[in-house]
């Protein structure tokens, strides 16, 4: 699936502008980075693909499908198509870490025996199939962003985007995690990261959207997506 | 410009839906008895809010029962012209039979008037003494005790239009008095259980609510997986219904424990008067129609709420 936005304006109620005409291809099977400060539009960016928001203006295409004008009822089967992993992690504390992966899968009534084989897969995915069954509270910071990672691929996503995924992480766990995207990318999923840290950005070779106050001020790849 | 189409749809089988209600069960109970404190006085205030309309709607019933018990004084008579033939008062009666609201009517003759005179007056042998029976035929009409008193007075209208009537007498005070005071149980019922349940609906929403911002993280992520409101909403539906349900069970432990220590003098009450008697309350229709309403209830009040909530969340 690939991801377009054309002209797109978001205008928040109290006037401020967090995307101002923003048109850019994301080609199908792509890794690439959003960058930018803090405030360039780059969580405005995400959440317009997973509809959280929507644009004022302009149009977010999806596989050629212009996702602005998707009916209510149908954003959660929309959404399925999706794999969203945020800095927060949004793990539930009281579920086990095999409970909060297979959570995607309650949603769309998969049958219990093929659940536990896709969490099983998305666990040793991430390296974490040996602590499928202790809580969030008792992971690391690193391991609990991959347990949101292996939630996000469980459901076998045609996109998946992050939001600062390494926020939290020292440079080395950053670089670990997005390796475990580099190898989604590589499975042909198409891959969107929005990161703060162009060092890190630098060190991967993918290519990269640069935003600065809602527009788009660098686009270009590097020597791995080009 | 790409044309707009529907996102296709995964269908889920009724094995996934059974699945997703048993673990809903198991998330609401597990829930319900981590917080037991908090959900006993839920179900204590849903209790009493239920226990108020529920006795009045058994006052009203049981007034109606003892009503009934004294059903035979409840109705008309119809005194006929001396030497009326005794066709006309024969025809009345098959008549009044026919009619809706009649529960029973008596003819009494002349000679039957003559010898209860005789029996139950002292001064029967007087009327020895006469050449011809003084006493008129007379048909005597028992209503349904819920008769309102101007169903009563068209009953006995058409009576005395029947040919030689010279008296109807209607006992009407009773009725207007028994009738009274239903009007007052019936409305204080209505007025109250419609405050009242509204009020079970508000504390079970307000409940829900919380419980709704407890798991707020919870919501957002299955948002993003994918869930619909549907499917976020439906603990929380759950959790109401079981708020109300548990309620309501407070609520018929309160009536019958009020019935089991009304009963005994209420007993002493109608023995005096040689009746006997059944308090209506500890049927299982009854029970179940309290069951049902706090259940319904419980759900009106978590559906408003997480309907409210969930719409703010930007939940689909």
């Amino acid at each position: 699936m690939g991801v377009e936005f054309r002209h797109v304006v978001k205008r928040f109620e109290n006037g401020a502008v967090a995307l101002s005409d923003v048109s850019v291809t994301i080609p199908t099977g792509s890794l690439t980075f959003l960058t930018g400060h803090s405030g360039a539009g780059k969580s405005t960016f995400l959440n317009m693909l997973l509809r959280l928001d929507a644009p004022t203006r302009g149009r977010v295409l999806v596989n050629d499908v212009d996702i602005t004008g998707i009916k209510r009822r149908h954003l959660p089967v929309y959404r399925r198509h999706l794999g969203a992993v945020f800095q927060d992690g949004q793990l539930l504390d009281g579920r086990s870490i095999f409970d909060n992966v297979a959570l995607p899968l309650h949603v769309v009534g998969m049958r219990p025996r093929d659940a536990r084989r896709r969490v099983r897969a998305a666990l040793e995915s991430v390296d974490l199939l040996n602590k499928a069954r202790l809580l969030p509270g008792q992971l690391s910071a690193g391991e609990r962003q991959r347990v949101v990672i292996a939630r996000a691929v469980v459901n076998r996503p045609k996109i998946l985007l992050a939001d600062e995924p390494t926020g939290n992480l020292d440079p080395t766990l950053s670089r670990s995690i997005i390796r475990l995207f580099q190898r989604f990318h590589d499975v042909g999923v198409t891959v969107i990261v929005a990161t703060h840290d162009t060092e890190l950005v630098g060190t991967m070779g993918s290519r990269v959207v640069e935003l600065d106050h809602g527009r788009i001020v660098g686009s270009g790849g590097t020597n791995a997506d080009g | 410009m790409a044309r707009i189409r529907v996102w296709p749809a995964e269908s889920r089988s009724w094995g996934a839906y059974w699945r997703d209600h048993g673990r809903v069960i198991r998330d609401t109970s597990h829930y319900v008895t981590g917080r037991f404190a908090t959900t006993l006085w839920v179900w204590l205030t849903i209790g009493v809010a239920l226990a108020v309309p529920a006795a009045l709607y058994l006052l009203e019933a049981n007034l109606v029962r003892a009503a009934g018990q004294w059903r035979e004084s409840l109705g008309f008579s119809v005194y006929f012209k001396t030497g009326v033939a005794m066709e006309e008062p024969r025809s009345l009666v098959e008549r009044l039979e026919a009619m809706d609201g009649i529960e029973r009517v008596w003819l009494t003759t002349p000679d039957d008037a003559l010898a209860e005179f005789r029996e139950l007056s002292d001064v029967g042998d007087v009327l020895g003494l006469m050449d011809d029976n003084p006493l008129p035929a007379s048909v005597r009409a028992t209503v349904n005790p819920t008769i309102s008193p101007s169903g009563l007075t068209t009953l006995a209208e058409a009576a005395a239009e029947a040919n030689g009537v010279e008296d109807v007498v209607v006992e009407r005070s009773w009725l207007e008095r028994l009738g009274a005071v239903r009007e007052i149980v019936i409305r204080l019922y209505w007025s109250l259980a419609g405050i009242l349940g509204l009020g079970a609906a508000l504390i079970s929403g307000a409940t829900v609510r919380v419980a709704i911002e407890a798991r707020l993280e919870e919501v957002r992520v299955l948002t993003l997986v994918g869930a619909g409101r549907g499917y976020v909403r439906r603990p929380f539906l759950y959790l109401g219904a079981v708020y109300g349900l548990g309620g309501a069970v407070m609520a018929a432990m309160a009536i019958s424990a009020l019935l089991l220590f009304l009963e005994e003098p209420l007993e002493r009450l109608f023995g005096s008067y040689g009746r006997d008697l059944e308090l209506a309350g500890f049927d299982p229709i009854f029970h179940l129609m309290l069951l049902v309403s706090g259940a319904v209830l419980g759900v009106i009040g978590a559906v408003a709420a997480s309907n409210q909530r969930l719409k703010r969340l930007n939940v689909a």
